[in-house]
């Protein structure tokens, strides 16, 4: 959907990211919609829309609202969902904005992701009936198993594994929200503990609590905001659902990608800063060729040299934390305000379905 | 994977220690896990018929830290999908060798002689 600046992101959100909260999604999803709102110059009356995305794990868009003393509310979805909303979550937002149904639209993901719910055991779809008696269980040995025939095929091994989250935690040594920012050598990678071969502990996000919000509205109401330039949604067979897949490491950017730069009028030339959905480290590589930002031939060496250092600047879910990936795209807008970067592009995955967006300085 | 009585003539096969597989009646392909229409033609007619038994490692992982409650302490296993020459792809726990020796495009072949006697298992040849 190429949206050509019809909505602008005029306010970001976040608590603090922790591994127990000791509070509600909704105080969560309430705080981080009033720092966007702070952030946004707007009083909560302004917002006459709201979205958000869950699994069964979050605060409810009507609660959240009347938390907020809204005292009415236009259209509102609680969207279930995962990481693929993380990017298309705004589409849905610029496209109430654009098609004149809401002012300004609420935007928000809520989640005790280490101390309530937690996602190492969530369902990976109806398949897990034939799979679960092996003691497959989450989506972990699924990713996992997508890795180990991602690596054999793309001539990637461990110390590429490591240069992604070595560079992961370097990016993240200035950001103060990061919860994890040492640095990490090689043999402190090595040394690990697998969780599913060739995914070590380190390979993988650390559940998180916290919530991140974001207010998309009009450009006419937020002049100076990043704009939304266009946002991809899709997906189709990979990683989630081997049995018939024809490539099982297939992710969602082999699907979004060609539809992105065609709804943008783009090329991948035109990316300042790429943030990519990195649940997993491996997910950065594959996600660098997809999108056409590297070529597969140059990976390993792009990699080594961290050539990558400018992917997710402020650690991404891997040392950032994991808001299911709704920290990346309020990064895009922080990026985007810094005046060093034109365009970036943000990404949401849940295996093979997925989304991206481009975001762009007015 | 389909409806409980979908998989009912897969799992009684399995019982008795044989691997049967979906064959369309309209177009002859294969299909696993069991569908109630041919994901390739939309033919009802799904019949199970027996493979056989062979099969090369698709993709793997070796599980050091599981998730499913029941098989903490038994780790590490190994989960893969298997490749078979009748044009499927069937899954299951590679035995009968160290998790460190299983490869992409191993040969294997299915057993029911494991610590899940009712399940398919894959073993290397
Ligand atoms: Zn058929």
């Amino acid at each position: 959907m190429g949206l050509r600046g019809k909505a602008a992101v005029a306010g970001i959100g976040m608590t603090a990211l922790s591994r127990r909260s000791g509070r509600g999604e909704l105080a969560l999803a309430v705080e981080a919609a009033r720092a966007a709102l702070d952030d946004a110059g707007m009083a909560p009356g302004e917002l006459d829309a709201v979205l958000s995305y869950h699994m069964n794990d979050s605060a409810p868009a009507i609660r959240v609202a009347r938390a907020l003393r809204m005292e009415t509310i236009g259209w509102h979805n609680d969207i279930s969902g995962g990481g693929t909303q993380a990017a298309s979550i705004l589409g849905d937002a610029a496209m109430l904005v654009a098609c004149g149904v809401a002012r300004a639209v609420l935007v928000y993901r809520a989640l005790n992701g280490r101390s309530g719910v937690r996602m190492n055991t969530a369902s990976t779809g109806p398949q897990e009936r034939f799979t679960r008696p092996y003691g497959m269980a989450g989506p972990i040995p699924m990713f996992a198993m997508a890795a180990t025939r991602y690596l054999a095929e793309s001539g990637l091994g461990e110390e590429h594994l490591h240069a992604v989250v070595a560079q992961s935690r370097d990016n993240a040594a200035a950001n103060p929200r990061a919860l994890r920012r040492d640095p990490l050598p090689l043999a402190g990678y090595l040394a690990a503990p697998y969780v599913c071969t060739p995914l070590r502990t380190v390979d993988c996000c650390q559940e998180t609590d916290g919530a991140c919000a974001l207010i998309v509205t009009t450009p006419a109401r937020a002049p100076s905001a990043p704009r939304l330039h266009a946002v991809v949604r899709g997906g189709g067979p990979g990683c989630s659902a081997m049995d018939r897949a024809p490539d099982v490491t297939a992710i969602f950017s082999s699907y979004v990608a060609p539809a992105l730069w065609a709804a943008a009028g783009m090329a991948p030339g035109d990316v300042d800063v790429p943030l990519l959905y990195d649940a997993y480290s491996w997910l950065v590589p594959r996600q660098l060729t997809d999108f056409g930002l590297v070529h597969p031939a140059d990976l390993p060496g792009h990699l080594l040299a961290r050539a990558h250092a400018r992917v997710n600047p402020h650690g991404g879910l891997l040392s950032e934390g994991y808001v299911h990936g709704l920290n990346n795209t309020a990064q895009a807008v922080r990026e985007l305000r810094t005046g060093h970067a034109e365009v970036a592009l943000v990404t949401g995955f849940g295996g093979s379905y997925g989304s991206a967006a481009l975001l762009v300085r007015p | 994977m389909g409806d409980d009585d979908l998989s009912g003539p897969y799992l009684a096969a399995c019982a008795r220690g044989e691997l049967v597989v979906q064959r369309c009646a309209g177009c002859g392909r294969r299909v696993h896990p069991p569908e109630p229409e041919c994901p390739w033609c939309g033919g009802g007619e799904l019949p199970f018929a027996p493979v056989s038994g062979a099969g090369q490692v698709h993709t793997f992982t070796v599980v050091h830290r599981s998730f499913a409650p029941e098989f903490r302490g038994r780790e590490p296993y190994v989960l893969a999908w298997i490749d078979l020459p009748e044009g499927v792809r069937a899954f299951g726990r590679v035995t009968g060798c160290p998790p460190e020796r299983v490869r992409i495009g191993m040969p294997v072949r299915v057993t029911f002689e494991d610590d899940l006697p009712d399940l398919p298992q894959w073993r290397p040849l």
